[in-house]
């Protein structure tokens, strides 16, 4: 029941949103949440800690079992609530193995734009090199272009198969952080596509980060 | 059928040891396999690419379908294989102690990720930063972020009374995390600190599909000391 759900999250990142749009597509809504503030370091706070020990957001509990990992709650939301909402892992064989191989692929799309977005945030300054932040950024460039390119083969619109899937839920958010970031529209059309159908559907629209709509993104990413 | 699979693997990689342990466990023996070195480039070879572009190992092939990540190929047999070989995720429809029990073990499955990506830093930092970039500051701080890490698994073993990772069965999540953790105490960290991970290493040692998987490489020389300060 949505009722016994809590869910612990910053607005704009893409793991705490991976969450709410699965939420929103099992016809979720109705689960109790609290939005909290990275900038003001809620995330330590008890009130996190005690459902995630890591404190990190999302921390997510469905009655008192905490599942803070998003690709985990999103898995079991889909599983426990199966018969209800979107089909987000369809029946056939070839459809659940596609899904999977994109939804695991994600880590190398988010590792990699971790690493130029931030950079600065995570090398002290002493140990900062043009030549890492170079590499960092070429990695960057070829993990888009592929991802680029599995949309080029779908004809759908969606990541995998002809329908919004799981694949959408767990990847979409770390693709519109890159549009949040500054990637380039015109150099990548199909993504960009994507990003601009999906922007519409009810769960993605309900879910948007507040923050988002109140600030202008930044361009770190614009020479990808 | 297994006829109809093959995995491309190198020995000793955690994420192909969890697609080797999978196939054991859920009575798959007899798939075609090739066993590739890392050392002479061969996860780059046209054979690979060919299954992954992305040139990485595990490569797996089940009939045409394609998953080269360990954890969708770990999740793909299950789900196919359901009824045969150890079930590695109960079913869902059932108890609620179930529920619990299934979050518990994707709780895990995924945590997983974070205790290889922090060890792979450590143990991969001389091969991905190249000389000029590489900072004893900035190794001592992976290796904190890496002892934190393992401190908190040491603590959830301290937590399951059956001795495996999630409750009193062998389950997903130690098909997925036990190949890193071996990988930890084979390459130096002190069973002393960490004696619940020594004891589930110990334990799993024994475990079927993990002795008929246990990397050849392994067998032939002794683990570097790359954990010892963790």
């Amino acid at each position: 029941m949505a009722k016994d759900m809590t869910l612990l999250w910053g607005s704009g990142s893409p793991p705490c949103w991976r969450i709410m749009i699965a939420l929103e597509e099992k016809n979720l809504q109705g689960y109790n949440q609290k939005l909290l503030s990275f900038e003001k370091g809620e995330h330590k706070s008890k009130e996190v800690m005690d459902i995630n020990p890591r404190g990190q957001l999302p921390a997510f509990k469905c009655g008192d079992v905490p599942v803070n990992e998003s690709c985990a709650a999103c898995f079991h939301l889909e599983c426990k609530y199966k018969s209800q909402g979107t089909k987000l892992i369809p029946d056939c064989e070839a459809g659940l193995a596609q899904i999977l191989q994109r939804v695991f692929e994600v880590n190398a799309l988010v590792e990699k734009s971790s690493n130029v977005i931030y950079y600065n945030w995570k090398v002290p300054e002493g140990e900062r090199h043009e030549s890492a932040i170079k590499r960092n950024k070429e990695a960057l460039t070829a993990e888009v272009k592929l991802w680029e390119g599995y949309l080029q083969k779908t004809s759908s619109g969606f990541l995998a198969g002809k329908n919004f899937s799981l694949a959408d839920v767990i990847v979409f958010p770390a693709i519109a952080y890159l549009y949040r970031h500054g990637l380039s529209e015109e150099r990548y059309p199909k993504l960009t596509e994507y990003y601009k159908n999906l922007m519409n559907r009810p769960s993605i629209k309900a879910t948007w980060p507040p923050t988002w709509k109140e600030t202008p993104g930044q361009d770190i990413l614009k020479d990808i | 059928m297994a006829k109809d699979m093959t995995l491309w693997w190198g020995s000793g990689s955690p994420p192909c040891w969890r697609v080797l342990i999978a196939l054991e466990e859920k009575k798959l023996q007899g798939y075609n396999q090739k066993l590739l070195s890392f050392e002479k480039g061969e996860h780059k070879s046209k054979e690979v690419m060919d299954v992954n572009p992305r040139g990485q190992l595990p490569a797996f092939k089940c009939g045409d379908i394609v998953i080269n990540e360990s954890y969708g190929a770990c999740f793909f047999l299950e789900s196919k294989f359901k009824s045969q070989g150890t079930k590695l995720i109960p079913d869902c429809a059932g108890s609620d102690n179930n529920c619990a029990l299934i979050a518990l073990i994707m709780q895990r499955v995924f945590e997983g990720n974070t205790l290889h990506q922090k060890m792979a830093e450590v143990f991969m930092y001389n091969w991905k930063v190249p000389e000029n970039e590489r900072h004893e500051s900035a190794f001592e701080r992976l290796k904190e972020t890496l002892t934190t890490e393992v401190q908190m698994w040491e603590g959830y073993l301290k937590k399951t009374p059956g001795g495996f990772l999630a409750g009193e069965n062998f389950s997903m999540a130690d098909v997925i995390v036990f190949p890193s953790v071996a990988l930890l105490l084979h390459m130096g960290l002190s069973e002393d600190k960490y004696p619940k991970l020594a004891e589930y290493y110990k334990k799993l040692q024994g475990r079927p599909s993990v002795k008929a998987t246990w990397p050849p490489t392994w067998k032939e020389t002794p683990g570097q000391e790359i954990f010892k300060d963790i």
